[in-house]
């Protein structure tokens, strides 16, 4: 059984369409890349699942059609993005961002929240160090930690990443990627954006390349690697 | 001809009241609603495009008419020649108030416009001077060629004719150089300023122009009126106007139009109609429009306009081959361009950069990297007088400076930035134009009249040219938020082309661009180097960057650690451990 399912998903900006007929599924702990050229829907794809701008077509999860519902119920059933920019509450600190990320687990006490939240500075040394920093004031490989671990305070089953290499260090997008390979191993799906598509196609189990709004690739993500066209717009050679 | 139509109707429309039918009564509410519309299309300018907040327009509108009233009632002067003394009256407040009020920035400048607004209420209506509370009575009328606007109906031709004038103006005022600057004060002040955009000045020419149609109205109150009294320009009426342009929609020039007439009528007709509904009387009226109100901005929180537009996506430009802008000459290669010596910045405790220093050489491309926090982004903000330097020295061609942002832009230092900063609300090649801000010389006055045609289209043919060699021509119309991210990134260094810069400053130019983009950007790069300039780039992707970059140097922790050829600095021990990581 899939995890998430698109059918012919369409999503429009202004009656001009920036994503057509997307049919895409993704497995329970499995990763699953989307690469393709800038502007081409990338982004809009990873918001309309979220909710954040409204689609055609079908949007199932957990068996579960999710097509209408708002943002709040889909974190709720188990779905989080971090987005491009990463959004953070700039002027709170980071322990309160975390806080805010595990939201939807209120009910559950503050000794459950704070295991939570230790799981978390254990996965990320560094956002222990900064516990009372500004989110505002944290550098860039900071921030995108951060964006992840308060995605993941919401102990998602999906975890939807656009960008999350996006400005860091070699060493932090090595990191990162470690990461993502080990939420994988524990049982949380990921969907990933990824500029770096070598990297993205490495970690992946299966691929989709997304152009002018349409798929027109997909494939095993080992497969994709080896195809002389996505070598040549996406990889490079070497 | 469908863009027309509606104009035309509008126009129709307003020639209405002229022709006899409408009772007197309506006729008077549209010269208050033709009154109104001024004042609210200057708010439409300083809010809605600058990100201002006024509750003084009132005050502006008083003193154009007890300018008018004391020339005329007092000396005798004819009201034409009273208008250009009620203007400059309106122009000298807004310049005194705006010199020491418009430093304030959000809520402060607010609440200074309010101080402004009531003490000036006070002063009107204690003056003897201004004639007290009961203000100056017997204000002669206007006349045209012989022919006395002594009733409301007359009087009505020339209230449309200035309200439509001012639409006019404003429209030419908005889609100029300094209308664009102005457009950027909202959202887009930090890269404006590092185009060369005077920041104080544009937010005074915003805030003086709105006087000045506040000032004009004012005149045509005082004739429409025949008398004036301190009760229309306090701060009620103040916050009145307000209202109406955000009713309307601030984002447009129609919405200081429709929430003009809509609030006036409105607001009327419940005058009227509620007592007889209500079978009491009483201020019922304020409470009912209190609660239509609530609901509107619940339903349309840009105003109303943005619901009557249909969703039509901008005309594009029409782009006319025009003379090439003066270029700069670019030092010969090899000339020290920029020199940095012992460079610090420190925010409170923390030490973002420390005793850098650095030379770059006219001509070659350098590659700043590091990891994150380093103090790469400050080092940028430095080199483009953002910040200011806790110590440590600049020089530019030899000369020691202190960078300011626009002193940078005049040197010819362009730049983009980590996070994108372009103005939202403006489309793809009008962003870029705000880069050739200081390529053209264009003021205002020229621009409301429609006299900078040709400065236009040399500006947006030169706008356009940039655009084309980043590759996004096809773009140029779109708003530029519809771009993906890393468009974004390339469309700001259109921006910067646009500046004609000597050195090129480009923060993180190829995040989020894919493979076969970084490749095109390597070649426009190159292209660009092969034309004389100079770019120093931060950038991660160190597979861009080493082929592109003859030269590296490597932050850490606010200092240099390495400086070298790109093999030399891969291979570095020190920069391994810091920075790139063990070779996977």
């Amino acid at each position: 059984m899939s995890l998430l399912e698109l059918e012919d998903m369409g999503v429009a900006y202004r009656g001009i369409p920036a994503v057509q007929d997307v049919s895409l599924r993704l497995d329970a702990g499995q990763v699953v890349t989307v690469i393709g050229p800038n502007g081409a829907g990338k982004t809009t794809l990873l918001n309309a699942i979220m909710g954040i701008l409204p689609a055609r077509g079908v949007v199932r999860f957990k068996n579960r059609i999710v097509t209408r519902l708002d943002i709040e119920t889909r974190v709720r059933a188990g779905m989080v993005l971090v987005p491009e920019k990463r959004e953070l509450f700039g002027t709170l600190s980071v322990h309160d961002n975390l806080l805010l990320g595990g939201f939807v687990h209120r009910r559950q006490g503050s000794a459950a929240t704070a295991a939570a939240i230790d799981a978390i500075y254990d996965a990320f040394p560094r956002l222990r160090e900064r516990h009372a920093q500004h989110a505002g004031t944290l550098s860039g490989g900071e921030r995108q930690m951060l964006a992840m671990g308060r995605a993941l305070m919401a102990r998602p089953q999906l975890l939807m990443l656009d960008e999350p290499s996006l400005g860091l260090a070699p060493l932090i997008v090595a990191e990162i990627f470690r990461m993502i390979a080990a939420l994988a191993a524990e049982g949380c799906a990921v969907l990933l954006v990824e500029q770096n598509a070598r990297a993205a196609l490495r970690v992946a189990a299966h691929g989709y390349v997304l152009e002018n709004g349409r798929i027109t690739l997909e494939g095993p993500a080992d497969a994709l690697a080896a195809d002389a066209r996505v070598t040549a717009t996406y990889l490079g050679v070497g | 001809m469908t863009r027309r139509w509606p104009l035309l109707l509008l126009a129709l429309a307003a020639c209405l009241p002229l022709l006899g039918v409408l009772p007197p009564f309506w006729v008077t509410l549209a010269n208050y609603a033709g009154i109104a519309t001024i004042v609210a299309t200057g708010l439409v300018v300083l809010t809605g495009y600058g990100g201002m907040t006024s509750f003084a327009q009132a005050t502006f509108m008083g003193l154009g008419a007890y300018t008018t009233a004391i020339l005329t009632t007092r000396y005798g002067v004819d009201p034409w020649l009273a208008l250009p003394a009620a203007l400059g009256a309106s122009l000298v407040g807004a310049v005194a108030m705006g010199a020491i009020t418009l430093r304030l920035s959000g809520h402060y400048l607010a609440l200074g416009t309010i101080a402004w607004a009531v003490s000036a209420y006070y002063l009107f209506g204690n003056l003897d001077l201004l004639g007290r509370n009961d203000g100056i009575s017997g204000i002669p009328p206007v006349s045209v060629f012989g022919f006395s606007l002594i009733d409301s109906r007359s009087m009505y031709g020339l209230i449309a004719a200035a309200a439509g004038m001012c639409l006019l103006l404003t429209h030419n005022l908005l889609d100029s150089r300094p209308g664009r600057a102005i457009r950027a004060l909202r959202g887009g002040a930090a890269a404006a300023a590092s185009f060369g955009v005077d920041l104080p000045r544009t937010r005074l020419l915003a805030f003086a122009y709105a006087a000045l149609l506040a000032g004009l109205a004012g005149w045509l109150y005082a004739h429409l009126q025949r008398s004036v009294n301190p009760t229309p320009f306090g701060l009620n009426a103040s916050i009145q106007y307000l209202l109406m342009a955000v009713v309307g929609g601030v984002g447009s020039i129609w919405g200081g139009l429709i929430g003009a007439v809509l609030v006036t009528a409105v607001n009327d007709q419940l005058q009227n109609i509620l007592p007889r509904l209500l079978g009491a009387t009483g201020n019922y009226e304020v409470i009912v429009f209190g609660l239509l109100l609530v609901v509107l901005l619940q339903t349309a929180p840009a105003g109303l306009w943005p619901l009557l537009r249909r969703r039509v996506l901008p005309r594009p430009r029409t782009i006319t081959e025009a003379p090439a802008l003066p270029g700069r000459t670019m030092p010969a290669p090899g000339t020290p361009l920029l020199a940095a010596a012992g460079l610090r910045k420190q925010f409170g405790g923390l030490v973002a950069v420390n005793g850098l220093s650095l030379t770059i050489t006219a001509g070659e491309i350098v590659g700043l990297i590091g990891p994150n926090g380093a103090g790469k982004s400050t080092t940028f903000n430095l080199l483009t007088g953002v910040t200011q330097p806790t110590a440590g020295a600049i020089s530019f061609l030899g000369m020691p400076t202190r960078l300011r942002p626009q002193r940078a832009a005049r040197l010819g230092i362009g730049r983009t930035f980590q996070h994108v900063k372009l103005v939202p609300d403006m489309s793809v090649l009008e962003n870029v134009a705000l880069g050739a801000h200081l390529l053209s010389r264009q003021g205002p006055l020229r621009a409301i009249c429609r006299l900078n045609r040709a400065d236009e289209a040399q500006l947006f043919a030169h706008a356009a040219r940039q655009l084309d060699r980043v590759g996004l021509a096809a773009t140029a119309a779109a708003p530029v938020q519809s771009l993906a991210l890393g468009q974004q990134r390339i469309v700001e260094i259109a921006r910067a082309l646009c500046l004609d810069p000597i050195l090129l400053l480009l923060d993180e130019p190829a995040a989020g661009l894919r493979h076969a983009e970084k490749q095109e950007l390597a070649a426009l790069l190159h292209r660009l180097r092969h034309g004389g300039m100079t770019i120093v780039l931060v950038e991660h992707d160190m597979a861009f960057v080493t082929t592109l970059a003859e030269r590296l140097v490597v932050m850490e922790f606010g200092a240099k650690l390495a400086e070298g050829a790109p093999a030399a600095i891969r291979a570095n021990p020190a920069v391994i451990e810091a920075y790139l990581g063990a070779p996977a």
